[in-house]
């Protein structure tokens, strides 16, 4: 099996190189075709076709190296954590982990197709992690009907056509429904947030202020909860399990993490922690209060999420002035201090 | 009027052939090979990875940032001696260093410890303390903490080698630059009487083994 293997890897690198050849030659042409600066107009699309091909024969050559590391023990929680990551990363920042998500992926899914070994890179193959992320949100719509339970993922695996038996794969069932839910909430607000700052970035959007951006930030997240409001407590609960609370806890922390730095904290001090504590309080608070919320479009909550962002900027600017205070009042005493000793004559030197 | 039209074209073609030559480079960058070009750490592969990378830049910065706070408390108490400026220059350089680790903290979203405050205070109270024994002792607790640091970025360096030294060629190339800047500072106390300060031998191993203690606690915490 390991032959195969090797032919496989250097039937591939034979391709690779076969495509670097390709893009070089292409350069040399173009590099040609430049200097009569005959065809400028058609120049751009090629050298982009021409960086692509590059780009992509470099990603196989990066996955080739990934895949022919041992394959360590697949077990579902490495693959978790190259998945998780994959699609963290992807949406952190996907204007430059792009390129590594498909490269993270297409290296996860070799390390764990037990079926085939032998020839095709299986890239039509679905790792177990991604069935089960499949069947979890498939199983999303039926949680109005079955709340969180086993039985909403049995039915999401049913509409894909497999046996509800397959709850069999989710160990932890209910929590695994959640948690699944949760981290998409959090890679649907990363990707919003990235798109704004893109938007920054691009002169196309004013900058908002922290205060405000924090407050659509946390509305925004919050309102991916409104169509399953009604059994969110119970969600809520199965998330404080002891055994669900580290996960929950990792999300939670991942998701303040990700709003500061889009908010563009680049703190590397105390003001790390402080500012992502008072970001949770708010956010727990308020999604505290959004579940016994019954004004029209939740707005009692956005009021209640207001009045908290804004009395978190008043203490900041309050412990500044009294940071700023106390300078002056140490400095005046120092001063009255050496008026006394002048008038005593004790700074004399003789 | 031919000679016009070809002289024309000629010029044209020499203006905008450089400009969509610009372009073209411009046009699809990938974006990986961009952000390595900006960024000195590469983006992790893996968790393993970034925990590794994430360890090492906290310590660092913790490192630095203790630094720092030694040489400050130096100064506070022999800044207007005759060691203070070369306490001083030392302190520069350490502030330097400190500046180009927050930069890398920030861009990799790495978490700084926890200990901060308590690297704050106890930093002060070192470098207040050892100034208080006079130069020498000023400078034998130089020469502690930069062989404390020099040997664990040599350590750093050697693992990093070790994983794949072409992944990480300018995160290696900072921390043996900034090792050399240290061990500089080491020679320097060496070479201002660090080795008379009364009770040298004890004085140095103390605070190295309270160097290797705030290693361990700041990679973790």
């Amino acid at each position: 099996m390991t032959q195969l293997l090797y032919k496989k890897t250097t039937l591939s690198a034979q391709r690779n190189m076969a495509a670097l050849l390709r893009a070089l030659r292409a350069g040399r042409a173009l590099r040609g075709l430049g200097s009569v600066g005959a065809a400028p107009a058609a120049a751009q699309p090629l050298c982009c076709s021409l960086t692509r091909g590059f780009h992509r024969a470099a990603l196989r050559l990066q996955d080739e190296s990934k895949s022919e590391k041992p394959p360590s023990s697949s077990t579902t929680y490495h693959e978790h954590y190259q998945a998780h990551s994959a699609e963290q990363e992807a949406a952190g920042a996907p204007q430059e982990h792009s390129a590594t998500e498909p490269a993270a992926e297409e290296a996860s899914r070799p390390n764990t197709s037990y079926q085939d070994q032998s020839g095709e890179q299986g890239e039509e193959y679905e790792t177990e992690e991604q069935l089960q992320a499949r069947i979890l949100t498939a199983a999303l719509e039926f949680v109005p009907l079955h709340g969180w339970s086993v039985e909403a993922i049995a039915a999401g695996a049913e509409t894909l056509g497999l046996s509800s038996a397959s709850t069999g794969m989710f160990y932890n069932g209910a929590g695994d429904l959640v948690l699944h839910f949760v981290s998409q909430c959090n890679s649907q607000l990363t990707d919003i947030l990235a798109e704004q700052h893109n938007q920054v970035q691009l002169g196309q959007a004013e900058p908002k202020k922290t205060a405000e951006f924090l407050r659509d930030a946390v509305e925004t997240r919050l309102r991916m909860y409104i169509p399953y409001i009604e059994s969110w407590p119970q969600a809520m609960s199965i998330l404080l399990l002891p055994h669900n609370i580290p996960d929950s806890l990792k999300h939670l922390s991942t998701l303040v993490d990700d709003m500061w730095y889009y908010a563009g904290d680049r703190s590397t001090d105390m003001n790390w922690y402080t500012k992502r504590a008072a970001l949770t309080g708010i956010y727990n608070t308020t999604e505290l209060v959004m579940l016994q919320d019954s004004s029209p479009d939740f707005q009692d909550t956005w009021d209640f999420l207001d009045n908290r962002i804004q009395d978190v900027v008043n203490m900041a600017t309050t412990a500044k002035q009294v940071q700023a205070t106390g300078e002056t009042v140490v400095q005046g005493l120092i001063g009255a201090a050496v008026t006394l000793k002048n008038l005593t004559g004790l700074n004399q030197r003789r | 009027m031919h000679r016009a039209a070809n002289t024309a074209v000629y010029a044209w073609s020499n203006i905008v052939g450089p400009v969509m030559i610009r372009q073209c480079l411009k046009c699809r960058v990938p974006p990986q090979m961009s952000a390595r070009a900006y960024s000195v750490v590469p983006t992790p592969h893996d968790s393993e990875e970034k925990e590794m990378l994430h360890r090492i830049l906290r310590v660092d910065h913790a490192g630095e940032y203790g630094a720092n706070r030694i040489y400050a408390g130096q100064m506070a108490v022999l800044g207007r001696s005759s060691t203070g400026p070369l306490i001083q220059e030392m302190w520069d350089q350490e502030k330097v260093h400190l500046a180009k680790f927050n930069e890398i903290l920030a861009e990799s979203r790495v978490r700084p410890t926890a200990l901060l405050p308590l690297w704050n205070l106890a930093g002060f109270v070192l470098g207040a303390s050892s100034a208080l024994l006079g130069k020498e002792g000023a400078m034998a607790c130089t020469v502690a903490v930069e062989e404390s640091i020099s040997e664990h970025y040599n350590s750093q360096i050697r693992a990093l080698m070790e994983k794949d030294p072409d992944r990480y060629t300018e995160l290696l190339q900072i921390i043996k630059e900034f090792r050399d800047d240290e061990i500089e500072h080491h020679d320097t106390g060496l070479e201002h009487d660090a080795e008379s300060v009364p009770g040298y031998w004890l004085l140095k191993n103390a605070i190295q083994l309270g160097c290797k203690a705030a290693i361990y606690a700041s990679q973790r915490i």
